[in-house]
């Protein structure tokens, strides 16, 4: 009797834990302000050694955005067409000002991300894979909305992000990492979900999230 | 005995809880990872434009929604490809779904040899 009621409140307070959010939340005042529909992402800019980073990055961001609620440009596309205005690379295209990004595409905001580090560190147990990303979306009248920052390191103990998604791409990361070759893909995901869907950085849940 | 119920809905409720604010809004299908593929391996873009064009035939019959940027990024690819009746047929598509996508798809569809550099010569 005892012992099973003591297991409830041990639920219930799992319960609690696992949905509490740090208090340091990140200012969404410009963001609620602006209030953007359609959200352009541009190749990133990169500063690691691997040239491959940037589109495959490209891949990872459409599925968490448009879930938080918002119409993502078809990031293929975009790229194809920034590629048509002599816009090759992630560098270049970070250097144009986001009111004529916007304006080309029809956005009301723009994401911009640059590439820190997308690495593997070999030691004799394990190895380490790094993805470090700079996030900022500026709206198209040229006012920086919102900023973060994600580093996401692969290390054998999983936690519990609290968030379930994180925790289900958590489990596709220990899963990828035993193959030999590091896939920086899932680290990459896990990355983008936590930064735009889990306090204290997450964005706001945009217009096809939010329930009229 | 019924405190074992309320330990089953308290274990319920938190795999509940926190789950329904993640709870899909759309069915992808794998779209990044088509993407990815293609980007990784261009000779395998015809084989992940068919499974892009499965899917989303899939969300169709179902008369589920097709997520944001499907129907342009398969266009996109189809143009890129040499096949432009096929690309405007998707741009449309994207157009009608997803208003917000109005003036790219605009462009895209009134400009037909957009992307000119990688048209196809057949």
């Amino acid at each position: 009797m005892k012992a099973l009621s003591s297991l409830s409140t041990a639920l219930a307070a799992l319960l609690l834990a696992g949905c509490v959010s740090p208090p340091a939340k990140t200012d969404l005042s410009a963001f609620n302000a602006a209030k953007p529909r359609s959200i352009l992402v541009v190749p990133a800019a990169n500063k690691s050694l691997d040239v491959d980073a940037p589109n495959y990055l490209l891949t990872t961001l459409t599925v968490p955005l448009a879930e938080k609620g918002y119409y993502v440009f078809p990031v293929h596309t975009a790229k194809t067409v920034l590629e048509q205005e002599g816009f090759y690379d992630g560098d270049q295209v970070q250097k144009q000002p986001p009111e004529s990004l916007a304006k080309l595409f029809g956005a009301d905001a723009v994401l911009y991300v640059t590439i820190n580090r997308w690495d593997a560190q070999y030691a004799v147990i394990q190895t380490t894979v790094t993805v470090d990303f700079d996030y900022r979306l500026v709206y198209k009248d040229g006012t920086e909305i919102w900023k973060a920052n994600k580093k996401m390191q692969y290390t054998p103990q999983q936690q519990n992000t609290g968030n379930p998604l994180a925790n289900l791409i958590a489990a596709a990361v220990t899963a990828a990492m035993q193959r030999a070759k590091p896939n920086y893909m899932p680290l990459a995901q896990m990355a983008n979900v936590q930064v735009l869907a889990v306090e204290p950085t997450a964005i706001p849940d945009g217009p096809y999230k939010t329930v009229n | 005995m019924r405190l074992i119920h309320v330990a089953v809905l308290g274990l319920a409720l938190t795999l509940g809880g926190c789950a329904t604010r993640n709870s899909g809004l759309y069915d992808w299908g794998g779209y990044d990872a088509m993407l990815y593929g293609a980007y990784k391996d261009p000779s395998t873009v015809g084989a992940n434009m068919q499974k892009l064009q499965l899917h989303i035939d899939k969300l169709e019959q179902g008369k589920q929604k097709v997520p944001p940027g499907l129907y342009a990024d398969l266009g996109m690819l189809e143009l890129q490809s040499g096949d432009k009746d096929k690309a405007q047929a998707h741009f449309r598509k994207e157009r009608e779904l997803w208003p917000e996508s109005a003036g790219l798809m605009d462009a895209l569809i009134n400009n037909g040899s957009m992307p000119k550099a990688k048209e196809a010569k057949s």
